[in-house]
């Protein structure tokens, strides 16, 4: 609930009041209620519909409601705003307030108001401001200037009033993540938003090791298939095609094929030659299969060909077919015909299918491996006659051909791609622990759970001595601690009694207001509320397990949870007692790897002043909304929350209000 | 020393001239020669380009410094004293022959150079010339006789490397006059599809042996000897091709005619089956050829690479941009947030329904990526009857112009499966309209995107096609009306007919459609490469201790023994494994080491070992090639390479 919160006051910076509302307190509870009662995380529209009911009686709701207002409210809105403007005249042009928007304006307004009542006025006032920094030309100073400068700020606000608009139409999803550990974390993606950048979220939420196998993937229990999202890809186009009832899931997951070709390309367009010679493959061999395959005029697909068993369309038999890839899609030589590509009978081509690997069709549809993967259009959901369904004699052929598909499918994308995973990688070694993704990569990637271990140790081992002595491996290793010390852990964890601090903290300094949506202020506040470590620990403690719902004792799960450690050093330092270390060991015991990514305590963020900066400031918000949530009566429902659309909200009557509310202040 | 007489031919006397005789000593040098030569014909001309040939040890005499004693030279040797450069006939990859002067004396590597300068293509190392060793009088002279653009005025320049100054995009001399630019035209936009017959009669290797074989009709050139040892004699008839598959360094802006070129020698090697692709492969290449060939049409300039005028016109456009983004008011803005609908009554029918024959009338509206129906016009102002979001979806013509058939047939995705729907229009204008807007909405775009225009005019114009194609009376008309068969391989001809072959074109043509013209070459160039056979240079050898023939294919970057009668893969050997190479040359056989200790020796059957021994050696040599030496040809290495023990 943390990250809903989070998100929302990321997207809609403009909209801390509303934000603020929100009480980030009450939702953790629910959460682990949540996560008790289903025994699945799924993504679903239904689970959406699920955590936002939990939300029910907070701002939450109002929130919802208002960015699901009907975006034609808005346009109209505008556009009555704009002609307003439009007349010379026009005394109040910045509040001529639409018939429509007026609809939409109450919600938002109770809310500031409640908010205030709860915070003291104190806390209500400064959200105005900060609304109205959003629109860059405040009314007051439209006012009393002449003509000209208020003709220029209502140019200027219409501009923005448009972009505005334009950003309502954008659409958004909130999905709720499952991390390998069980615990799940909920994100607001918008439809611009590729995988990388979602990924990047993950990363600053979880604190895992960020190496280049961290993937977003989509299951489908139904049909028993799964794959990994490719980084350049969309994230809300698939989502999109879930169904109402859909039990899809998105996760959260290493996954060491994702770009194992770049690793060992030799497996991949050598893979004829013997496993030693592929084994004891040079480097520099390596470099020039990659430069000759991805880097030239065109990407070379690798020649692969071979006997698969195919599915029989609608029967439940096998049947083997010599399959050959080529770039421009799968074929199979019919009987009786020679190899010769003039021969080739097309099987599939890529344009309007993605590969998915199947799980145990060995017992599903009696295959003769459970190496099966699978071809289909994604916005299929259920069995259907136009899936095709493949099966492998081995996993490392399975691998092949999936990696071969993809390549033909994406092409350079593919490589783009991982350049910048490992570039994100690298960086986040630089500022944190070199070990773990170095492990990673060099590690052909087993299973998940043994790498953690592995980097556990090495963690272990380099982090500096004694800072936390509850951690018997205390992962924190002294690079990031010392890059970022004191304002990592506090975005992260940041406790709630700071948020009250942050709150007034910013109150007194105006300057940030005018900072539109980048936050900036945010993280100065963070700074200032470092100060009063000793609350938050505490309230670390008491937060993070909600989050995750782990109970497991905190020690234990310390251990495990080696990557937190870059922060935590930093924390460790201002903080004497290693709360932080607790919370991030709420992942249970099975899924060990996990707890890096999905323990937020050590804010190990790579990019330490920019991705802190935010999500500190997005903490803070959260926390005071929480606090106000039981006061706002849940304004009008979220009749239209369904997730999917979810997103259209109308950022234009947000605007609107907070001008509205600045000018009536003013 | 004593004088003693040397007679000398001078072929500007004339062939039937008696030789000019001279009396020298042993001790005089080759320059003195000369110029008691040139005193003795009293003729008065530049001789700069003369040089003396020998004509029994097949050599040049270059050296001018040297010494008749020094060459070996004595009364009864026979001297030539001719032009070092004379008029070639060349054939370039798009069929077109040009007359033009050509470095005879020099090694072929450094003639090609020369040419390649000439004709403003960069990277000449990847070209090479090719004597056809049987050509058919008959079959081609008839028409290429009068085809024959002469370039034989253009000054020669001198040796460097430095890239010809560039006037109006092309190089000085092509700017001189209407015919030459009319050449340099030519050169740098691929010619219109060729007439299927012409396709047709052209040989085509029918197995891998066969393309073994054409490295017995038509030999590549040693690059390392010049074309007179090579038995070339003026005017005669040899090849421009792009010989090493390592395209290197590809700029639009600099090799207009390098590209075109590629293209055109990708193009003959798809439509004569040279490399094998698949019948979707084909539809794909026609589809593009087919587009290349309308835009080259249409926008002729758009290959003109002046640096300058580029710089301008990306200024320019990017000034456009600018105002554009600061002149859109409000109201623009919003008028864009509403997209254009397209509405009219169509017949729609469902398959899956089984309601046969129902072909059903509604009243349609399309919006944004969506269809929606109605009962009536009256009634579209409620819901829909149904909605069909075509985002996704798959689109594929059935259309027949001559039965006024005009079907949309959608493939759309559901949960479910695929929904098959199809849309009956009443006329062209419905369907281009109609399709055009299923066509984007299946890529996601609405029909305010830019291509909506664009997209109906390349279906009316592939309707166009089909028209003509069906009346098949008017065989050459306009360029609208290609023939589809000039677009694929005649293996394809008897399959299809033109009109079968039409909507699977245009299939394939509707995601390219909105390429430009260099990134339809591009494109064109990508998929050829990716073909699995692409690169491959075939020799039919033995290989040492085997007893049968074997086909050795030679890629960029690797050696791949071939079974003869298979056709299969037997082994792979990639060059970057190799430590060293040898030439037997008496014995004629290579033999090669790579690492680990595998060691190969094979002689070759159908070609030259000092073909194949160049082919890899070249190969090695490409590889060599980085951005910045690229401007500095190493020709040394090259030889080094390539060259063999003449080199050394």
């Amino acid at each position: 609930m943390d990250d809903i919160d989070a998100m929302f006051s990321a997207m809609l910076g403009e909209m801390d009041l509303l934000t603020q509302s929100l009480g980030e307190e009450t939702v953790p509870p629910e959460a682990l209620s949540n996560t008790k009662k289903e025994v699945n995380y799924s993504i679903g529209f239904t689970d959406l519909n699920e955590s936002l009911h939990e939300l029910e009686g907070n701002d939450l709701d109002a929130l919802m409601a208002d960015l699901m207002a009907d975006l034609n409210a808005t346009e109209e809105k505008l556009a009555t705003e704009i002609e307003c403007l439009k007349a010379p005249s026009a005394s109040q042009p910045d509040f001529p307030p639409p018939p429509k928007g007026l609809s939409i304006e109450p919600a938002p307004s109770h809310i500031s108001p409640s908010s205030a009542g709860s915070r003291s006025s104190n806390v209500s006032t400064p959200v105005p401001s900060a609304a109205s920094s959003l629109a860059p030309p405040p009314p007051s100073g439209a006012k009393p200037t002449t003509e000209e400068i208020e003709a220029q700020m209502k140019a200027d606000k219409i501009k923005l009033a448009l972009e505005k608009l334009k950003e309502a139409k954008v659409k958004k999803l909130v999905v709720k993540v499952l991390m390998n550990d069980g615990s799940s974390k909920t994100l607001m993606v918008d439809e611009r938003q590729n995988v990388r950048e979602v990924l990047d979220n993950m990363f600053e939420k979880s604190h895992c090791d960020c190496n280049v196998n961290w993937s977003i993937c989509e299951t489908n229990p139904e049909l028993q298939l799964e794959r990994a999202f490719e980084d350049h890809e969309n994230l809300v186009d698939p989502l999109s095609a879930w169904t109402r009832d859909s039990e899809n899931k998105v996760l959260f997951q290493e996954r060491p094929e994702k770009y194992e070709v770049f690793k060992n390309p030799q497996n991949f367009y050598l893979w004829k030659k013997d496993k030693t010679t592929l084994r004891d493959m040079k480097d520099k061999d390596k470099e020039l299969l990659i430069q000759e395959n991805f880097c030239g005029t065109s990407i070379i697909v690798p020649d692969l060909e071979g006997v698969l068993h195919l599915r029989e369309d609608g029967k439940k038999s096998w049947k083997q077919r010599l399959f050959q890839l080529r770039a421009s899609g799968i074929y199979y030589v019919p009987k009786g015909k020679t190899k010769s590509s003039r021969d080739l009978v097309c099987f599939v081509q890529f344009d309007n299918v993605n590969v998915y690997y199947g799980k145990d069709f060995k017992s599903k549809y009696k295959a003769p491996t459970d190496f099966c993967f699978v071809l289909k259009h994604p916005q299929i959901q259920k069995e259907s006659q136009y899936i095709k369904y493949l099966c492998c004699d081995d996993i490392w052929t399975m691998n092949l051909w999936v990696t071969g598909i993809r390549i033909a499918k994406y092409g350079a994308s593919l490589y783009e791609n991982f350049k910048t995973a490992e570039i994100k990688a690298s960086n986040s070694v630089w500022t944190n622990r070199s070990t773990p993704s170095s492990s990673n990569q060099s590690t052909p990637s087993p299973t998940v759970k043994a790498k953690s271990p592995n980097q556990a140790n090495g963690h272990a081992t380099k982090p500096q001595p004694g800072p936390i002595s509850q951690n018997p491996a205390p992962p924190p290793p002294p690079p990031l601690a010392e890059v970022l010390p004191p304002p990592p852990p506090d975005p992260v964890l940041p406790p709630p009694p700071p948020p009250m601090a942050a709150k007034t903290a910013s109150k007194p300094t105006p300057p940030k207001r005018n900072q539109p949506n980048n936050f900036p202020p945010p993280p100065l506040d963070m700074d200032n509320l470092p100060p009063p470590p000793p609350p938050p620990p505490t309230d670390d403690h008491l937060e993070a397990p909600p989050d995750f719902l782990p109970p497991p004792p905190p020690a234990t799960g310390f251990n495990s949870l080696p990557p937190p450690p870059p922060s935590f050093g930093g924390v460790d330092h201002s903080l004497p007692p290693p709360p932080p270390d607790p919370v991030s060991l709420p992942p249970p015991p099975p899924d060990p790897v996990f707890v890096a990514s999905g323990a937020p305590p050590p804010p190990p963020p790579p990019p330490p002043p920019p991705p802190a900066a935010p999500v500190a400031t997005l903490r803070p918000a959260v926390r005071t909304s929480g606090s106000l949530k039981k006061v706002p009566p849940a304004p009008p429902k979220r009749t239209a929350p369904t997730q999917g659309g979810g997103g259209g909200g109308d950022f234009m009557s947000e605007l609107m209000l907070a001008m509205r509310k600045k000018h009536a202040d003013q | 020393m004593a004088a003693w007489d040397l007679s000398v031919t001078v072929e500007d006397l004339g062939l039937d001239a008696p030789p000019v005789t001279i009396s020298v000593a042993s001790d005089l040098h080759i320059g003195g020669v000369i110029l008691k030569l040139v005193e003795k014909t009293q003729i008065k001309q530049d001789w700069s380009d003369h040089a003396l040939w020998w004509e029994q040890k097949q050599r040049w005499l270059l050296r001018t410094a040297w010494t008749l004693e020094k060459y070996g030279i004595h009364a009864d040797a026979k001297l030539v004293f001719m032009p070092q450069h004379k008029p070639l006939r060349l054939g370039l990859p798009n069929g077109i022959t040009l007359r033009l002067r050509v470095c005879f004396s020099n090694p072929v590597f450094q003639t090609v150079m020369g040419i390649c300068r000439m004709l403003n293509i960069r990277h000449p190392e990847e070209l090479s010339l090719l004597r056809p060793i049987e050509e058919k009088k008959k079959k081609k002279d008839k028409n290429l006789a009068p085809e024959i653009y002469d370039l034989t005025e253009v000054p020669l320049s001198s040796g460097t490397l430095s890239r010809p100054c560039l006037y109006n995009g092309m190089p000085a001399h092509f700017a001189d006059s209407p015919e030459m630019e009319a050449i340099y035209k030519m050169l740098s936009v691929s010619q219109p599809p060729p007439a299927p017959e012409v396709i047709a009669k052209q040989y085509r290797p029918a197995s891998v042996v066969d393309k073994a074989h054409i490295n017995g009709r038509y030999v590549w050139l040693d690059s390392s000897r010049c074309l007179l040892q090579q038995g070339i004699q003026e005017s005669d008839k040899l090849w421009l091709r792009f010989k090493y598959y390592a395209t290197y360094d590809m700029d639009s802006k600099y090799d207009a005619v390098r590209l075109t070129q590629l293209y055109e020698q990708a193009r003959w090697a798809i439509l004569l089956e040279d490399i094998d692709c698949t019948e979707e492969e084909m539809m794909l290449f026609g589809a593009l050829q087919y587009h290349i060939s309308k835009v080259a049409q249409s926008e002729p300039q758009i290959m003109s690479n002046n640096p300058a005028m580029d710089d301008l016109d990306s200024a320019l456009q990017s000034l456009e941009v600018k105002m554009e983004g600061e002149g859109s008011s409000a109201s623009d803005l919003l008028e864009n947030m509403t997209a254009p609908e397209l509405t009219d009554y169509l017949k729609i029918f469902r398959p899956k329904r089984l309601t046969l024959k129902g072909y059903k009338q509604y009243w349609f509206k399309f919006q944004d990526t969506s269809i929606s129906y109605f009962k009536s016009k009256e009634e579209s102002i409620g819901e829909p009857i149904q909605m069909i979001n075509l985002k996704g979806c798959e689109v594929a013509p059935d259309v027949n112009v001559a039965a006024q058939k005009f079907l949309i047939r959608l493939l759309i995705p559901a949960p479910e499966g695929m929904n098959e729907v199809y849309l009956r229009c009443e006329n062209e204008q419905q369907y281009a309209q109609w399709m055009a807007g299923c066509r984007l909405g299946s890529k996601g775009k609405t029909l305010a995107d830019s291509s909506f225009q664009s997209e109906i005019q390349s279906i009316r114009s592939f309707l166009a096609m089909q028209k003509t194609n069906s009346s098949s009376s008017s065989a050459n008309a306009s360029e609208e009306s290609i023939n589809t068969h000039s677009l694929v391989s005649p293996r394809y001809h008897k399959k299809y007919k033109p009109k079968q072959l039409t909507p699977r074109i245009l299939d394939a043509y509707q995601n390219v459609a909105q390429l430009s013209l260099t990134d339809a070459l591009m494109r064109f160039l990508q998929i050829w490469q990716a073909l699995p056979d692409f690169g491959l240079a075939y020799v039919v050898v033995r290989f040492k201790g085997s007893r049968k023939d074997e086909v050795l294919g030679i890629a960029p970057n690797r050696l791949i023994r071939i079974d003869l009668s298979v056709g299969d893969v037997v082994k792979t050997w990639r060059y970057n494994n190799m430590k060293q190479w040898n030439v037997n040359w008496d014995i004629r056989q290579m033999a090669i080491e790579f690492e680990g200790n595998v060691n190969i020796a094979f002689s070759c059957v159908t070609a030259d070992c000092k073909i194949v021994h160049e082919f890899i050696g070249g190969y090695i040599f490409m590889s060599t090639r980085s951005r910045e030496k690229s401007e500095t040809l190493n020709e040394e290495l090259f030889h080094k390479l390539t060259g063999g023990h003449e080199a050394l």
